[in-house]
């Protein structure tokens, strides 16, 4: 243990923001931690994170609170930071197409308040308490992608609380900046275990006029993969170009393919029309409202119970992923998906199955290089958590992330012992 | 230096690749940025990553400190040498060694210029976006160290946006994979770290960049303005309109008299040219050009001219990309600034601008990217006039200080490099750059790799800064410390 419980009165931390004793929602993983803070500026988070240095005590920074059982099971916490007092939109400059944000936001409030001007943040998050901070610290994305760049694009300045006690700033609010070191790319995927984010400062997208989607069905893998290297080689330029394949626990199997065009009305048309004529392998299935399509499309895998798999693949190897997919179901379990972008090759893998057949799944997935890479167990049980290593072997140069994490955050409190590094 | 680093250099690279006459060092005693020079102790012109790696791990041992080069044209001093230390000339590197269509990506060595991808994808209907004006001559390897934009950065993105992993090797002399050739690699982004770090994180040995499928359409039109101010508004007005075209830019009196006595591209007589190019599928550059060109008229265009063919859009291009060169036909030397404010305070830093110029009695050319706020001043100056050359520094200097004041950046693109290293206290505070410098030293914490740039030389203890002089624009009134 790393402290004594003394050390954690209420009253000591409510100089660093709102102090309380954790409730059974706050365990993360079922660890329960041992104090929640909600600090209410900067400065707060960064001498919450100087004084939680020095007393060695494990935290873990929480946005909404969506994604905290992404990452290995932590041994013990001590500390939960939480954003969730720091939810302004600091400045939507509109002309400038930026905006800037603090870390507690979420992204629909976020996207509320910029639609006010017809503009937007084009990020998908799975979860609806989804915060700005977490979506760029774990850089979730969705179908919108294929587009527009994960969050890690579309960062072009942070501020951000250090554990030495410092508010420190890298790049600023213009769009096209090369001063100094991109600290904001380095927070990306570093799942809060170097520094805390107070807020980013975005670039944005003018919401499209008009947008369609269309939604086609497929007999076999085989049609499908055809049909979406079609529409891969022409000149087409969908906002988003997604796989969604299910095979259901009654032996059933649908694969679909969704297209969506957002741009001006007479070329979201004429385009809507191209894509019909080169999709002609599919069959078009009657559409729900786009928004329900999407939705679905980013929160199933999250629905319902079952692993979640993140993987990723060369474009190209989209029939061989397909294949694979196929075998996992075979292998044991009661249903498999798949929701994916196809021009990028990246998606969520989705396994409804004991344990041991997830287990024997991820192994697989693994074990096949040739074919997926950076498989990352986003969700499984908690028994089958502490055998499974979840980040998988693929993470960068190891050496140089134990130091940036050493120069960073020399006790070794953030997120402590649930990685990425 | 001494005589068995050279040897050992020597048995790495063999003898041709060493070079260490007077003489032949001369070449790379600058980058394009010629104010600054510097001659190295050494240049070694490797011919394979694992002589790269064998060099690196040479001066690592010796404590040599190394600088890496491309194609030397760089604006910032990016490759100035170190006094005592190696130069590693990547320009031998300079292989495709893949083009993957069906997975939209070609790998190429860091000596590979811009422009060549583009060439070998073309034939498939691909290019690389990426388009810095120096794109026929730059290399891939300083686009990545730089980060280097382009006009069409408004749209496209970066060289960060393009890139899908380097092969580097590091400080410590580990040659390693950055990045992942698959999508989401956990953990911190260090691929994006390293891209734009001016050659300070690593030397680059291999890069993997993803290719975009040609835009079925494009249009370019050339609008020309009474002032810069009604130009602005008719930029405002189309990005109000939801739209992102595929490149804006602004050219002003003195830049279109150079482009036009430079390269002849027949643009009109007016104080401001405004050039925006639309992209995409045929539909939408047909529906969007409209609303552009009503925009621009109503702007207060006297002339609005729409490129009927490829020949008319390439000279529309060739005037505003040889801009910076066309200076030297108006003026005897000029310098180039790279500077950054957001868009919408363009108008108001022009300005001022162009007030500073008559009260230094220079005249400033200005070539902007309108759409994204980044500014290109071109301060004229006659290096035969004695103080004038300084003169023409500080001005630029001074222009710096309106783009930190409009909220802006000191670069938007040429980069910190030698050249404004002195400037970033001004952006950042001393907090911000230690935590820049500690993420340095985590990756080269014997600062061997490309010191001197990017962030000011650290003052030691006791060590106080140089006596205040004041400089000829303070004395003339024009500017102030801060």
């Amino acid at each position: 243990m790393s402290a004594t419980t003394d050390r954690l009165r209420m009253s000591d931390l409510a100089r660093f923001g709102a102090a309380r004793t954790p409730i059974a929602d706050d365990a993360i993983d079922g660890v329960m931690p041992r104090a929640l803070v909600e600090p209410e500026t900067g400065e707060q988070m960064a001498a919450l994170l100087a004084w939680a240095s020095t007393e060695r005590l494990t935290t873990v920074i929480r946005g909404g609170g969506t994604k905290l059982g992404w990452g290995a099971t932590p041994r013990s916490i001590d500390l939960v930071m939480a954003t969730a007092r720091l939810n302004r939109m600091v400045a939507h400059r509109h002309g400038d197409l930026t905006a800037t944000v603090q870390a507690g936001a979420t992204l629909t409030a976020t996207n509320s308040e910029l639609a006010k001007e017809q503009q937007w943040l084009p990020i998908d998050s799975a979860f609806d308490a989804a915060t700005i901070g977490g979506i760029v610290a774990t850089n979730e994305s969705g179908p919108l992608r294929s587009r527009y760049g994960t969050p890690r694009d579309l960062v072009i300045g942070v501020t951000l609380a250090m554990t030495d006690g410092r508010v420190v700033k890298s790049g600023g609010h213009v769009v096209k900046n090369v001063a100094g070191y991109d600290l904001g790319k380095l927070m990306s995927g570093s799942f809060g275990t170097l520094a805390a984010i107070v807020d980013v400062t975005l670039k944005l997208s003018p919401v499209p006029a008009a947008s369609r989607t269309l939604v086609f069905r497929y007999p076999d893998s085989e049609t499908l993969s055809q049909d979406a290297a079609r529409l891969l080689a022409s000149q087409l330029e969908p906002v988003a170009f997604d796989i969604r394949v299910h095979h259901g626990s009654g032996g059933e199997t649908h694969r679909q393919l969704l297209v969506r065009f957002a741009t001006s009305p007479e070329a979201v048309d004429a385009q809507a029309e191209a894509a019909r004529s080169l999709l002609a392998g599919g069959t078009e299935s009657i559409a729900q409202p786009e928004e329900v399509i999407w939705r679905d499309q980013t929160r199933q895998p999250w629905t319902g119970s079952g692993a979640v798999v993140r993987a990723g693949w060369l474009p190209a190897l989209l029939p061989r992923l397909l294949d694979l997919v196929d075998e996992l179901k075979g292998a044991g379990g009661r249903s498999a998906g798949l929701h994916a972008r196809v021009m990028t090759g990246a998606g969520l893998i989705h396994l409804d199955a004991d344990d041991a057949d997830v287990e024997r799944a991820v192994a697989l997935l693994r074990s096949r290089p040739d074919v997926v890479s950076n498989v990352v167990v986003l969700r499984q049980s908690a028994a089958l958590k502490a055998r499974l290593d979840v980040w998988g072997t693929a993470r960068g140069p190891a050496a140089v992330l134990q130091s940036l994490k050493k120069a960073f955050d020399p006790a070794g409190i953030l997120n402590a012992g649930r990685g990425p590094v | 230096m001494n005589a068995a680093f050279v040897t050992e250099c020597q048995r790495i690279c063999g003898d041709q690749a060493v070079l260490h006459e007077p003489l032949q060092l001369m070449t790379y005693e600058c980058d394009a940025l010629p104010h600054l020079r510097q001659a190295p102790a050494l240049v070694v012109l490797p011919g394979s990553a694992a002589e790269v790696q064998a060099v690196v791990r040479l001066c690592g041992r010796e404590g040599v400190p190394f600088v890496a080069r491309g194609h030397g044209t760089g604006l910032s001093g990016g490759a100035l040498p170190v006094p005592g230390g190696v130069v590693i000339g990547l320009a031998r590197l300079n292989r495709v060694l893949d083009v993957d269509i069906p997975n939209r990506r070609v790998t190429v060595e860091p000596g590979v210029t811009n422009l060549e991808i583009t060439r070998q994808v073309a034939p498939f209907g691909f290019y690389y976006a990426p388009d810095p004006s120096s794109q026929q001559v730059c290399s891939i390897g300083g686009n990545v160290a730089e980060n280097s934009g382009g006009a069409h950065c408004l749209k496209y993105g970066f060289t960060v946006h393009h890139v899908i992993s380097v092969e580097a090797v590091l400080p410590d002399g580990e040659l390693m994979t950055i990045g992942s050739p698959a999508p989401d690699l956990p953990g911190p982004d260090l691929l994006a770290l390293l891209i734009g770090s001016e050659g300070t994180l690593a030397v680059v040995t291999k890069v993997v960049v993803r290719i975009l499928r040609k835009p079925e359409s494009v249009q370019t039109l050339l609008a020309a303005f009474d002032t810069i101010r009604e130009g602005g508004a008719a930029v405002s007005a189309i990005i109000g309109a939801g739209i992102i075209p595929a490149a804006v830019e602004m050219m002003d009196r003195l830049a279109i008299e150079a482009a036009e006595a430079a390269v002849k591209p027949n643009f009109p007589r007016a104080d401001t040219v405004l050039i925006v190019e639309l992209d995409g599928p045929a539909a939408e550059v047909r529906e969007l050009f409209r609303v552009i060109e009503a925009i621009a008229r109503r702007a207060g265009a006297k002339t609005v001219e729409v490129a009927q063919d490829e020949s008319q859009r390439a000279r529309i291009w060739k005037g505003r990309k040889a801009a910076f060169a066309a200076m030297g036909r108006v003026s005897p030397n000029y310098y180039v600034q790279d500077g950054v404010v957001p868009r919408t305070k363009l108008p108001d830093v022009l300005d001022r601008i162009r007030l500073l110029g008559e009260r230094a009695g220079l005249r400033i050319g200005n070539v902007f990217h309108a759409g994204d706020g980044n500014l290109h001043p071109l301060i004229c100056y006659d290096e035969r006039i004695p103080g004038q050359a300084e003169l023409a520094e500080e001005v630029a200097g001074e222009i710096l200080t309106y783009c930190i004041e409009a909220g802006g950046s000191i670069t938007g693109e040429h980069g910190v490099g030698a050249d404004k290293k002195d400037y970033m206290p001004r952006m950042f505070s001393q907090d911000d750059l230690d935590v820049m410098q500690k993420v340095r030293d985590a990756f080269d914490p014997k600062r061997l790799c490309n010191p001197g740039k990017v962030l000011p030389t650290p003052r030691l203890c006791g060590e106080v800064p140089g006596p205040y002089r004041q400089h000829p624009v303070e004395a003339a009134g024009l500017g102030e410390r801060f």
